[in-house]
């Protein structure tokens, strides 16, 4: 059976709604974009790709920006949605992210498309975890969304998530 | 003193009362180093953002330069359009033949536009003087404007009756105003011996006679509305008898407070000044209407002339 891979409204509204703080995305475009998502439906992947590829089209170097969209967007989900319930250290938001409640409940689709966003490793005395991503998302923007989520709850002086080629499944990140 | 009130002070204290341990000094470490990861981060970023906006602004340069030269090619068009409806337009040495003294005024809100007069013959040799106003403006408008010239250039030396001639004209054109969806105000007029035959379809006129004011009976009807019978009437005329044509652009035409300038006001300038000259007149009623209104909202057309 063919699957089509869908994603959660909420995820894409609050990627637009990075888009428009930031200010990478402006105007009607953007706005009807934003008027036309539900929070609590599902959207076929391509209404994400729309998005992003507004993005890497205006931008020489999209990853710096893409990076800073996936900042914003935890940002926001602490903030004002309900992160802060969720977690409390900013590595809870590593567990959460790799759990069943984190990424895979904002995704779905045949396990092929949907991928992992799976916690290889993490030492919290050392303040250092891998992470694997085979999700359909751009790499830098994940790399965005871990620094938004764990710098989110304040306790953490210093966030480094690296991955050091776009092709790259491997996320290394330093905390502390 | 610990790390969070030393970081917390507005300036730091003497070295002697900072008592730092390991831990600390580590927090703080990890601190600097934080603070120095986001300023690279936000370094890049902001660099990546001045990167775009250079080149959002080559792009708007280009799409400017695009745009003038779309805009001149266009105006050009205009220009040439224009001049090719100016010359649509009835040339004076007809005029000359004619048993009145006349002044006009035609200004289209557009360079091209919808309000069009002309004089013509009628199969009996009468002199006739059609108003039209096309519904719209613009260069749609001047297109129909051809189209009814053509229309009229080829009947009018067939018939002698406004009424043969606009229904004649109605019929074989409904199809085509019933597909643009347009269709056009007419007042036509032929002047027989002593007598004047009129057609008013949505335009405007009134005749001055023996110093009595005759406004123009109307038609329910426009020509390339819907089909049916138009109506013609006639009125005596007289030596120095007075007529006024004219659109609804004058008459229609809003002051700041939506006014509007209305029928009345300008017959009874015409009227107050009828025994003046058709030039002066006609500046006078030209005068009043743009010390009234706003701004003018549609094309205009005014003829005045004297028998």
């Amino acid at each position: 059976m063919c699957q089509t891979l869908e994603v959660f409204g909420a995820l894409v509204m609050g990627y637009a709604q990075a888009c428009l703080n930031l200010n990478i995305i402006a105007g009607k475009k953007v706005t009807n974009f934003l008027n036309e998502i539900q929070p609590t439906s599902w959207y076929p992947l391509s209404r994400w790709s729309e998005l992003e590829k507004i993005v890497l089209q205006s931008y020489t170097n999209a990853d710096a920006i893409l990076t800073r969209v996936g900042m914003e967007m935890m940002f926001s989900w602490y903030n004002y949605g309900p992160g802060k319930g969720i977690i409390n250290r900013g590595v809870d938001f590593l567990h959460f992210q790799t759990s069943s409640e984190g990424y895979a409940s904002v995704i779905k689709g045949t396990s092929d498309q949907v991928g992992n966003f799976e916690l290889k490793s993490i030492n919290e005395d050392d303040g250092k975890a891998v992470v694997q991503s085979t999700t359909p998302f751009n790499r830098k923007m994940e790399c965005g969304v871990l620094i938004g989520g764990m710098k989110a709850p304040g306790d953490l002086d210093y966030v480094d998530v690296v991955n050091n080629s776009n092709n790259s499944d491997i996320i290394t990140i330093e905390f502390h | 003193m610990k790390l969070d009130e030393f970081l917390e002070s507005r300036t730091p204290l003497l070295p002697g009362n900072f008592n730092l341990t390991h831990e600390e000094l580590v927090k703080f470490f990890w601190k600097y180093k934080g603070l120095q990861l986001d300023f690279e981060r936000n370094n890049t970023f902001w660099k990546a953002t001045n990167e775009n906006l250079t080149l959002a602004y080559k792009k708007l340069d280009e799409q400017e330069k695009e745009l003038e030269h779309v805009y001149r090619l266009i105006q050009e068009d205009l220009n040439v359009a224009h001049g090719i409806q100016k010359a649509l337009f009835p040339t004076f040495s007809r005029e000359k033949n004619m048993p009145f003294e006349l002044a006009f005024y035609n200004k289209q809100l557009d360079q091209v536009g919808g309000d069009y007069f002309d004089f013509f013959t009628t199969r009996q040799g009468y002199n006739a003087i059609g108003v039209f106003d096309i519904s719209g403006h613009g260069v749609s408008a001047a297109l129909i404007m051809a189209y009814l010239k053509s229309q009229f250039m080829l009947i009018m030396e067939n018939l002698d009756s406004p009424r043969e001639i606009i229904e004649h004209i109605n019929n074989i054109s409904l199809p085509f105003f019933k597909r643009i969806k347009r269709y056009v105000a007419v007042n036509l007029v032929v002047f027989m011996n002593n007598v004047i035959s009129y057609l008013c379809a949505g335009g405007f006129g009134m005749l001055i006679h023996d110093g009595k004011i005759h406004t123009f009976k109307k038609n329910h009807n426009f020509l390339g509305l819907r089909k049916g019978s138009f109506s013609e009437y006639t009125l005596p005329v007289l030596h120095n008898d007075l007529l006024v044509l004219y659109t609804d652009g004058i008459v229609e035409a809003q002051d700041e407070f939506q006014n509007d300038y209305s029928v009345k006001r300008l017959n009874k300038l015409a009227y107050q000044h009828r025994n003046k000259r058709v030039s002066e007149i006609l500046n006078i009623c030209l005068q009043d209407y743009i010390a009234f209104r706003r701004y003018d909202q549609d094309d205009i057309t005014l003829l005045i002339l004297r028998f």
